[in-house]
């Protein structure tokens, strides 16, 4: 007989077993097995061999869409840098209303994605969004935010990095922070200036967290979804189109269930690519 | 060392809740909506006046059949209907009637097996020759040759002129050829607040990719000039012709010269009302949003969509049809089957029309004296009723929505953006639909 003790644990942990089963070891299997069929959701699979990968290999639009997340990437993650370490370095400093100014900074990333994307959406209409109405009064040309295929994508990327910028304010200056003074004492009685200081004290001693910054940005920047969704469904001409919005318009849309799975398991292991390269990379750069 | 036990009834009554716990999951999981005693249920568009409509029928079945009770609820709330139909497929969840399914996706469904052939209940061809032309019928036999769903209601797509402004620009009729369109959007642009650039155009569609946007600006004005010629038939694509690329040609001009904004005008107040288009292609829908928002003094008409200038006929438009069906997870067909030869009766048409001002798809609605005292006293909807007699739903094709999407991309790059030719656009959108056509 079992001795009921025995069973408390296995009770105890139940919860946790269920969840993973249904939600994380069903799917991914579910999903392995969707990548070689093709399925629509209301219709019996159809075993297909390996033809979504014969199809992504010929997918044109697929590789734009790739093509595009990399440069908001490449816009977003530097310019999200840049930004919340000089903004770090400020709110470091003994300012007046300092609190103030770190819950200003943080306040967009608590706003939901959907309103900040609607609110953008207005400040860059062509018509009567607000920045345009700025360049006309000062005597400059309109822009295409939004309708300009190459400025559309940057401006998705302005929008995401004011969005994201708080959070990683917040890490840099936990990093900061965590910097000892006498390391900048001693560079002070050594004649060091402000930069060099920022460069052999700073930035290697806020390195662990330069590279979470970094990670985190790219994995965000890799899941950019809801901007061009609601501002530019893509467009214009696809120059928005990022590989999940295209992912899900393969499966919730027309219901390509087995080529978005397909897609999405690539794309996943293109980003643990990146991720493994700039980890060695960071690591070792700074 | 004496064991610590925090929680003595837990283990005490510990198979107990295990048990509990596994039914429960069990139970969640297993959602099937029953109908309580047999019912029937019926599933309407969530739609006000419709749901008053659906529950008013309802009502009336069932006090005249009460051992074959009907239960009525809206569709549940969701993203769209369709993703909840299809959620209810899947989840083995759907009501035995649905009345609000769009013609488009009805072929999947019927090639999945969970529609019933309505063709082969009782009476049902009878019935259907009687309420629909020959024209309406074939568009809504499958290919498989049976017939899944009865046409029931229509929006047809038109054109909203503000009566006001055009006849300012010298237009007492709307525009009824391309090249009097293009003319009213010439006369029609303007830089109201002399900042350099235009800010009043003649018309606008929204210019994003999404496959659906093409039913109301590409699809009815090539249903119109080509008199209502398909798409796509017998897994043929058959758009690639001169009607299709004169319909982009003139788009193109549009977005060319400015008659059309560029920029997504739908997220302002709306535009129609506030005079910064003067039309658009839109549905009777537009009639209620009309008269609850206009402006005093404002005046609104219908008429046809623009038709190359060489036209000659009636021209036919996209009907936005949504049709009845009823899942093969029925219990009993035939009583869900007499259930809607009520609904759609003649009477129970004229009820529809008159609470929700949607148009039943019934052929000759607009001359049938029966429906004559609701047109006299909705005058703006006559239009809508005699256009219903030139409408055209959606093709068969289980690759419809792809084949849109098609279309949509070399729209865009095309007719938004001047990228390509209207000639290379559709050559490049037909022969990528033949990729997909099965």
């Amino acid at each position: 007989m079992i001795n009921k003790n025995k069973m408390t644990p296995y009770i105890m942990v139940s919860p946790y077993i269920i969840h993973f089963l249904a939600f994380i070891a069903f799917p991914v299997i579910f999903s392995f097995i969707l990548m070689f069929h093709r399925w629509n959701i209301i219709s019996p699979m159809q075993y297909i061999g390996l033809g979504n990968f014969d199809h992504l290999f010929q997918d044109r639009l697929f590789f734009k869409a790739i093509l595009n997340t990399i440069i908001f990437l490449v816009i977003h993650i530097p310019l999200q840098i840049i930004v919340a370490l000089f903004f770090a370095e400020m709110l470091n400093q003994k300012l007046k209303l300092r609190g103030f100014y770190r819950a200003a900074f943080f306040l967009p990333v608590v706003v939901s994605g959907v309103v900040v994307t609607y609110m953008w959406q207005q400040l860059y209409g062509y018509d009567t969004g607000v920045l345009n109405r700025l360049l006309v009064w000062l005597g400059l040309g309109k822009v295409g935010w939004l309708l300009d295929p190459k400025v559309a994508m940057p401006s998705i990327a302005i929008m995401a990095t004011w969005k994201n910028v708080g959070l990683y304010i917040v890490l840099f200056l936990v990093g900061l922070q965590s910097v000892p003074q006498q390391y900048y004492e001693a560079a002070d009685l050594e004649g060091a200036s402000h930069w060099q200081k920022f460069r052999h004290i700073t930035l290697p001693m806020i390195n662990p967290t330069f590279f979470m910054v970094v990670v985190l940005s790219t994995i965000g920047g890799f899941s950019l979804f809801i901007e061009p969704y609601i501002m530019t469904d893509g467009g214009p001409l696809n120059s928005t189109l990022s590989a999940v919005l295209y992912i899900y318009r393969e499966g919730f849309f027309f219901y390509h269930m087995g080529y978005a799975t397909t897609l999405g398991f690539f794309f996943a292991l293109l980003i643990l690519a990146v991720v493994v390269i700039q980890r060695k990379f960071v690591e070792r750069e700074i | 060392m004496k064991k610590l036990n925090c929680f003595p009834g837990l283990v005490k009554y510990q198979n107990f809740y295990f048990l509990l716990i596994f039914l429960l999951n069990f139970y969640s999981c297993h959602n099937k909506q029953l109908s309580s005693n047999n019912q029937i249920l019926y599933w309407s568009s969530n739609n006000t006046y419709e749901i008053e409509f659906s529950r008013a029928v309802v009502k009336e079945w069932n006090r005249l059949n009460p051992d074959q009770r009907v239960k009525f609820q809206p569709v549940p709330e969701g993203q769209s209907s369709e993703e909840v139909i299809l959620a209810a497929v899947v989840g083995k969840t759907t009501p035995d009637i649905y009345s609000n399914m769009w013609q488009g996706d009805v072929e999947a469904y019927a090639d999945a097996g969970v529609l019933v052939a309505l063709d082969t209940l009782p009476g049902f061809l009878e019935f259907l020759n009687l309420r629909c032309d020959s024209q309406t019928i074939a568009e809504v036999t499958s290919r498989d040759g049976h017939i899944y769903q009865i046409p029931w209601k229509i929006n047809p797509i038109m054109l909203i002129s503000n009566v006001n402004m055009m006849k300012k620009i010298g237009f007492v009729t709307p525009p009824v050829t391309y090249s009097e369109f293009l003319k009213a959007g010439e006369s029609f642009k303007k830089d109201i607040d002399g900042d350099g650039y235009v800010d009043q155009w003649v018309g606008y569609s929204e210019v994003m990719v999404r496959w659906w946007q093409r039913f109301f600006d590409f699809y009815p004005l090539y249903l119109a000039a080509s008199h209502g010629a398909p798409l796509v038939r017998n897994n043929k694509i058959l758009f690639d012709n001169i009607f299709a690329v004169n319909v982009f040609k003139f788009l193109q001009i549009l977005y060319e010269r400015n008659y059309f904004s560029k920029e997504r005008l739908s997220a302002r107040q709306d535009v129609f009302l506030s005079g910064v288009i003067a039309t658009r292609f839109t549905g009777p829908w537009e009639i209620m949003h009309a008269e609850n928002f206009k402006p005093e003094g404002f005046e609104y008409e219908f008429s046809p969509v623009p038709v190359p200038d060489e036209f000659k006929g009636e021209p036919y438009t996209y009907c936005d049809p949504k049709n009845i069906v009823i899942f093969n997870t029925c219990k009993d067909p035939k009583i869900a089957w007499e259930f809607l030869k009520m609904l759609t009766t003649k009477e129970k048409d004229l009820l529809f029309l008159e609470m929700t001002n949607q148009l039943p798809r019934r052929q000759n609605i607009a001359e049938d004296p029966f429906f004559e005292n609701y047109f006299n006293r909705n005058p703006k909807m006559l239009p809508f009723a005699r256009q219903a007699k030139f409408v055209k739903g959606t093709d068969t094709s289980p690759v419809l929505k792809e084949i849109f999407d098609i279309i949509s991309q070399e729209y865009e790059a095309c007719v938004v953006y001047s990228k390509k030719s209207p000639e290379q656009a559709i050559a490049d959108a037909a022969k990528a639909a033949r990729l997909i056509v099965y």
